[in-house]
């Protein structure tokens, strides 16, 4: 069943992907830019919007999985967490790479310490750091506490860290999606809500197979461990 | 028949990779004195963990004296000595137990303390750093330590390992003691001689579960050694 | 609160013992305003604008050294271990590391505010009881957090590297916000937005206070 759930994810995938492509690459209509390098630098759009929005959800993961861990001291919450946790810094980091590669062409800068760029910093040490503090503890119950503390603590300083950091100006790209004015026009609308379903796709998979692989990790060495024992 | 002191049901601890006790079950009545054998990696530490409540079973049940040991009251009744001291460097003997006699609410401290100086042969020492003292001298301030509220559960991991003669010696006298006073003791050892000489009953724990729960006026300790810790198997731990 | 208050005083009894680790932290909150005088060569008007946040970097580094210190005391001899078997809450724990942290941090302010005016030749006036609240807020919100994570970063082998990895990020909005108010207290120009912010700092402290004291049992716990 599992593994059927993983193939058809697979087979939709490549698809959704190639037509990503498409549509961001060729179908979108250029935007009208005075800079002709932030006409194809604004595609990078299409990647940075849903890595971010990849990441949030990670990282909500991660907390729901770390207060369900606590409640029932199940192996299989740990394991989500931790899966959730390494996909949202991948993702993150996805999201402080194409900024910057954004930035430079349209601001000129590839990084300036402005509201978003410096919560999302902020956010992938917050996860780095919850990802080094289980490298630095040995298997067992006691990590399993330790990173669950962390992982509930970190979710809710998530938002006040992006509250603490708002009164400075911003220059990032108003939420476009919120804004009537100045809103997506529809193609390109079309395009981001596709490729954000894509994404959010992309990390159901990746989660199923990091978690199926943690724990087929478990079985083996638990396997080991009997056969030690007999 | 009273509450047991100890009543473990069907304990396992399990968790992801690590296997550390299987299918459990043993019950321990007021007053007794059991010993428990194993190797090293058999379980011994873990079991010793899930009944102070500091570790969680996976699976099972855990009773001390008919309540959950994660309960933080009913740790009161119970005192544990290891390897680990448990006490400051930085505090002299006198802070240290005055510490712990207020966390531990003891009635009537200022006595209670100078008693257990007493018992250990530490009065004259008491005003100095315990950084200051000698092994042998620390061992003995943990094991008053552990007694200044009277438990009525005392949990012993390995607590020879490392004693000198002296320490050992007065050790011993203070589990008597304490055995005639009705405390319940559970102790672990490699020292089948002295579990033989201290306890009632020992429980035999091998690959994660109990192998052999028995009576130790009926038992010849090298028999024991011969049948589960026999040479083929390193006698590393023996 | 009678075992929080027992280990208050244990840990104050042993902190105050051993005079060389407030020593210490003093001379190298000194260190930290000489060297940043040094290193940046700025006009005494550019330093004005930027010593509030040196004064929350000598707190911040002095704090965390603190922070490290007396977790290491609950290290030794397996010290963490007897809390966990001790016969009261977590959460009282919880408050009893949290006040001595709190206590020991605020009393090194105290010590190193006063060199910082005379480094910096700030004028003092009635506007500058100001920066008490402002001081305890920020200072609560750091050791409430603090406390916890240290509490966690003990258990590993690096110990104080990794309490830097978890606290400085999470640990930002409350130093931001901290040094945005003591820039307003000491530039004289406490505006409308001064009561707000110290709002969110106490609703920081509630928050993080809140959420580690009933998350303390599960750091003790194996």
């Amino acid at each position: 069943m599992r593994s059927k759930i993983d193939k058809f994810l697979l087979i939709v995938l490549f698809p959704a992907f190639l037509t990503c492509m498409y549509l961001i690459f060729q179908w979108v209509p250029q935007i009208k830019a005075s800079n002709p390098a932030e006409q194809i630098a604004q595609r990078i759009f299409y990647f940075h919007v849903p890595s971010a929005w990849l990441g949030f959800l990670a990282f909500f993961v991660v907390f729901c999985a770390s207060v369900a861990y606590l409640a029932t001291r199940n192996r299989r919450y740990e394991l989500i967490s931790v899966a959730s946790a390494e996909i949202g810094v991948l993702f993150i980091s996805l999201v402080l790479i194409t900024g910057p590669i954004w930035a430079k062409p349209v601001w000129g800068i590839w990084w300036t310490w402005d509201v978003r760029l410096t919560s999302s910093l902020i956010l992938w040490l917050i996860y780095v750091a919850f990802l080094m503090l289980r490298r630095y503890l040995p298997d067992g119950s006691k990590r399993a506490n330790l990173s669950a503390v962390v992982g509930i603590i970190g979710f809710i300083d998530v938002p006040i860290v992006y509250y603490s950091i708002r009164w400075w100006e911003t220059q990032h790209p108003k939420a476009v999606m919120a804004s009537s004015e100045g809103s997506l026009a529809a193609p390109m609308f079309f395009a981001f809500m596709f490729s954000l379903a894509t994404f959010t796709l992309l990390y159901v998979y990746l989660i199923r197979k990091r978690y199926q692989l943690l724990k087929l990790e478990d079985m083996l060495n638990k396997q080991f461990k009997e056969m030690e024992i007999l | 028949m009273a509450i047991p002191a100890l009543q473990i049901k069907d304990v396992s601890k399990d968790f992801g990779r690590i296997i550390a006790l299987r299918g459990i079950n043993l019950s321990v009545d007021p007053g007794e004195f059991v010993s428990i054998l194993g190797r090293n990696g058999a379980g011994k530490t873990t079991l010793l963990n899930i009944i102070s409540g500091v570790s969680q079973p996976s699976e099972g049940s855990v009773e001390l004296f008919g309540s959950d040991p994660s309960d933080r009251q009913n740790k009161a009744k119970l005192a544990v000595i290891s390897h680990e001291m448990f006490l400051y460097d930085n505090l002299t003997a006198m802070e240290n137990l005055e510490y712990y006699s207020r966390i531990y609410n003891v009635p009537d401290s200022a006595v209670r303390v100078e008693q257990v100086l007493r018992d250990i042969e530490l009065t004259h020492r008491r005003f100095d750093l315990v950084s200051t003292y000698s092994r042998g001298m620390t061992q003995r301030l943990t094991i008053a330590r552990a007694l200044l509220h009277e438990p009525a559960l005392l949990l012993l991991d390995e607590p020879f390992t490392g004693l000198d003669q002296h320490a050992i010696g007065m050790l011993i006298n203070l589990l008597r003691k304490q055995r005639e006073k009705g405390r319940t003791i559970l102790l672990t050892t490699h020292d089948l001689h002295t579990a033989k000489e201290l306890s009632d009953r020992f429980i035999i724990l091998e690959k994660h579960r109990i192998v052999k729960d028995g009576m130790m006026a009926d038992t010849d300790p090298d028999k024991i050694r011969n049948e589960f810790f026999s040479a083929s198997t390193a006698g590393v731990e023996v | 609160m009678r075992a929080a208050i027992a280990i208050v005083k244990k840990d104050l009894r042993m902190e105050f013992r051993s005079k060389e680790s407030i020593l210490a932290m003093w001379i190298f909150s000194l260190l930290i305003f000489v060297i940043f005088n040094f290193t940046f060569e700025v006009s005494r008007l550019v330093m004005l604008e930027i010593a509030p946040g040196l004064l929350w970097v000598a707190f911040v580094f002095s704090g965390m050294f603190g922070l490290n210190h007396s977790f290491a005391l609950e290290k030794e001899n397996g010290n963490l271990r007897a809390m966990a078997l001790m016969p009261v809450d977590g959460g009282q724990i919880y408050v009893g590391k949290f006040l001595s942290v709190t206590l020991i941090m605020l009393m090194f302010e105290a010590l190193i505010f006063p060199v910082f005016i005379i480094f910096y030749d700030l004028q003092l006036s009635l506007q500058t009881f100001k920066l008490i609240p402002v001081l305890l807020g920020g200072t609560i919100g750091f050791t409430s957090l603090g406390t916890i994570l240290s509490a966690v970063a003990v258990h590993t082998r690096n110990q104080q590297i990794l309490l830097s990895l978890l606290l400085w990020p999470l640990v930002s909005p409350i130093i931001i916000w901290s040094v945005t108010l003591t820039g307003m207290v000491l530039g004289g120009e406490i505006t409308a937005s001064f009561y707000p912010l110290l709002t969110r700092v106490v609703a920081f402290d509630v928050i993080f206070f809140t959420l580690s004291y009933m998350l303390f049992d599960f750091i003790l716990e194996d």
